[in-house]
């Protein structure tokens, strides 16, 4: 790619080029008139050119959001690194992966307009090849940057779902030490059961352990029933407005339960329909490795061919042989005469 | 861990009267033995008083010290589940529907007719509770969607090694394309060297 990233490495030499071109024009033409020809030739370079400047802003454009992404996506890795136990930044982690979405589907769908711009511009005008090398290049270029981004956000997203995953065991491996405290929401669905679950937890915390105090238990347990029987009428007003939300959220949670694994399903069919695109490039690729081989072979057998003959014909080349021996009394009989 | 500590079936008659265990299981293994008579009927009382409270036609959980029972009343049939605090309440419900309607199967209108606890064993219900100890098992939809997860995973595995793939078949193709131009000037030098040696 001739277009580096960043524009710190592009210098701008428009003034330059501008100030050559003005002398050449004066020094070709002197007497034709310069300024009407240079009007005349002014007017088709213009819409061209504001053309190209439209498309340099909307490329500029992008490239800024491609960069405040990415700004964005920093701060993301750093607040999902940064994720403990306890002090869980969850909304602003997924408020910030939400505005991340946003930019990178809009940013996506300008680089495709951008595309379709030059694509457009390119087939009207007469534009030098060097425009549309350029435009294509730094399209090219916005696209390779917009899928980096995109490939880091889902790195961050799989480290935040496994940092989760770590953080969910550990709380697990915590709490289920400190379980003896029932702190349910089912429990005020029974006041009943919770007040005489409440006198038996003021007794130790392990019931069953305690062979000797369950029994005991029972009994006091059988006289609060007695006891609270009157009560029992009041209660079951209350229980029967509480069952409701426990069939609604039953309910709920299965209809949850339901979309969670339709949305896993479609995830896994664009998954697997990537990985089809993906492969029968490859494919490509492998068959071209192929083509290479076989001229490779079909290059080597005709060399060898041809030094096998080469051989041949050195080994059983009489009048060669002849001719060399002649060669060599010829040195040797020089050689003689000088020395001798 | 998850865990099932009993499931019990209790006919449950509309009022009054206490409830009538028809069929139950229960796993105390992790009591000791001279616990477990009390522990069983601490679980019998238990599940009377929850079933005779669970209105026909509804499901309810109670939190009970470090249980909880789940209640599901079907036209007057009853199913227990006690379970501890990680069982998902969805499996433990649809667990409770596959019993009963088990039982409907296999004991019919039978039970409208029993007026004492039954006593013997229903082995059906002995093996769910070993069964259903992993909730994925009692629910399908769990085992379904760790299955995807497990398979998502896998791919993305997949996936990544397929890019690594693409990289070295890459690699491979250049040097192929360097083999054919080194071979191909191989070639052209033996050719070269057959035409003028006929000079000499």
């Amino acid at each position: 790619m001739s277009v580096k990233s960043g524009n710190a490495s592009i210098r701008d030499r428009t003034q330059e080029f501008l100030g050559i071109a003005e002398r050449v024009k004066k020094s070709v033409s002197p007497q034709n008139g310069p300024t009407s020809s240079g009007s005349k030739r002014e007017e088709p370079p213009r819409p061209a050119m504001a053309m190209q400047s439209e498309f340099n802003r909307r490329a500029s454009k992008i490239g800024f959001g491609i960069h405040q992404t990415s700004q964005k996506l920093a701060k993301l890795a750093k607040l999902a690194k940064r994720t403990s136990v306890f002090d869980d930044p969850t909304m602003e982690i997924q408020e910030l992966t939400a505005v991340i979405k946003q930019d990178i589907t809009a940013l996506n769908s300008a680089v495709v307009d951008l595309q379709y711009l030059s694509n457009s511009r390119n087939e009207s005008g007469n534009i030098s090849s060097d425009t549309t090398t350029h435009s294509t290049t730094v399209v090219d270029d916005l696209k390779n940057r917009l899928m980096s981004a995109t490939k880091e956000f889902k790195e961050v997203l799989t480290m935040r779902t496994e940092n989760l995953k770590v953080h969910e065991n550990r709380r697990q491996l915590f709490s289920s030490s400190a379980s003896q405290n029932p702190s349910n929401p089912f429990v005020r669905q029974r006041p009943l059961a919770a007040k005489s679950a409440a006198s038996n937890s003021a007794a130790p915390p392990l019931p069953w352990a305690n062979g000797a105090q369950s029994s005991s238990q029972l009994f006091p347990k059988n006289q609060m029933d007695g006891e609270s029987q009157p009560l029992l009428q009041q209660q079951q007003n209350q229980q029967q407005q509480q069952m409701v939300p426990l069939q609604d959220s039953y309910m709920q949670s299965r209809a949850e339960a339901l979309q969670n694994v339709e949305s896993t399903i479609h995830e896994l069919s664009n998954i697997f329909n990537q990985l089809a695109t993906l492969v029968s490039q490859q494919g490509e690729i492998a068959i071209r490795i192929d083509e290479n081989m076989d001229d490779t072979l079909a290059n080597v057998e005709g060399a060898q061919g041809a030094l096998l003959k080469y051989l041949n014909s050195i080994s059983s080349n009489w009048w060669l042989m002849i001719k060399i021996f002649f060669v060599l009394m010829f040195f040797l009989m020089i050689f003689l005469f000088f020395v001798a | 861990m998850v865990k099932i500590t009993a499931l019990y079936v209790m006919k449950c008659s509309p009022e009054g009267s206490d409830p009538i265990i028809l069929a139950n299981a229960s796993d105390l293994s992790s009591f000791g033995f001279f616990q477990r008579g009390s522990v069983r009927e601490f679980l019998v009382f238990v599940s009377r008083t929850v079933s005779k409270r669970t209105p026909p036609g509804q499901r309810q959980s109670v939190q009970h010290a470090e249980y909880k029972v789940h209640s599901y009343n079907r036209n007057g049939v009853c199913a227990l589940g006690f379970m501890d605090d990680h069982y998902p309440v969805r499996s433990a419900f649809s667990l409770l529907n596959q019993v009963l309607d088990e039982y409907q199967k296999n004991f019919g209108d039978s039970w409208k007719t029993v007026q004492a606890d039954n006593a013997e064993q229903w082995p059906y219900l002995d093996e769910a509770l070993t069964r259903f100890q992993d909730p994925a098992e009692a629910d399908k939809l769990l085992k379904v969607q760790r299955e995807l997860d497990e398979t998502k995973i896998i791919i993305h595995k997949t996936i990544d090694s397929v890019l690594e793939r693409g990289v070295k078949l890459d690699s491979l193709v250049e040097k192929s394309s360097d083999l054919s131009a080194a071979s191909q000037m191989f070639y052209k030098q033996a050719k070269r060297t057959n035409q003028c040696c006929t000079v000499l």
